[in-house]
């Protein structure tokens, strides 16, 4: 049970990782700025969560548990926001120059 | 610009709402903060004081975001989550496949739609959701409810991804709310 658990682990926070790096590569490699906040804002939230899910076979407690889910549905939150406000400053900025 | 007036707006409907909320219902907000407190920094007594400090700081600041009958459909919740949560996976890889192609496969640009969603945080909280949705990031909104969105490819159905968007967010508001 413990080698299922630990495999799931592996899986996940790897493909998790992938994630991150997909959306440093989406950073360096795509064309425009706004393009650049996809990249960063969908690519490292799926990441974060895949991480999250990863880890939550090691945990040993209920409040350990949804503890890394907390954080991840605040990250999801501020990357939502974040995102929106940076869009639209960049977007105001190109349409008054 | 935009920004501006819709922050204005929150901060009016803001101002009213701390008038009208019910203080049962401040009561929750409060205990479903310092539950998040509890779970985030762990039971010990220590961390009561600051975390009932920054539960009542939340319900202060939720009293000027939240509009008093601000309530929403469970089941509506429970719709939207069970379709943002596999769209928000699919929006990473997406850009993921996009990432790592020999050549960024994008065909990136502005399109236009007019959102079906009433003014103000309803919009704001759907514009923020669609963020993570994916190939779209809305990136400003008309008086008239026209959003300009960028896309990172042109070529999809953008306005009936926007549409079906919006319309798993709309089942989430009770009618009385519809005002954001």
């Amino acid at each position: 049970m413990n080698g299922l658990a630990d495999i799931v682990t592996v899986v996940l926070v790897t493909v998790g990782a992938l994630l991150f790096l997909a959306g440093t590569l989406g950073l360096l490699r795509f064309p425009d700025t706004l393009s650049r906040l996809h990249a960063i804002s969908k690519a490292d939230n799926v990441g974060l969560g895949l991480i999250v899910v990863g880890l939550l076979p090691q945990a040993t407690s209920l409040t350990g548990g949804l503890k890394p889910v907390c954080v991840w549905l605040l990250a999801q939150l501020s990357a939502a926001t974040a995102s929106q406000l940076l869009a639209r400053t960049i977007y105001d900025d190109q349409v008054e120059p | 610009m935009q920004v501006t007036q819709t922050e204005a707006g929150i901060r009016m409907k803001g101002t009213v709402a701390a008038r009208h909320v019910l203080p049962s219902a401040l009561l929750v907000r409060a205990c479903g903060l310092l539950l998040l407190w509890i779970i985030l920094m762990g039971p010990a007594p220590q961390n009561l004081p600051l975390g009932l400090v920054a539960s009542a700081a939340g319900v202060w600041a939720s009293t000027l975001l939240w509009p008093p009958d601000g309530t929403i459909s469970w089941i509506g919740l429970v719709r939207f989550l069970l379709r943002f949560l596999p769209q928000s996976v699919l929006a990473g890889l997406d850009v993921a496949r996009r990432a790592f192609a020999r050549v960024p496969d994008l065909h990136p640009g502005m399109a236009n739609c007019r959102s079906t969603i009433p003014g103000g945080l309803a919009r704001d909280s759907a514009c923020a959701v669609m963020s993570l949705q994916p190939g779209k990031l809305p990136v400003a909104a008309d008086p008239d409810g026209m959003l300009h969105i960028h896309c990172l490819d042109l070529r999809e159905a953008v306005a009936a991804q926007v549409a079906a968007d919006e319309a798993a967010f709309r089942r989430m508001l009770k009618p009385e709310r519809r005002d954001g």
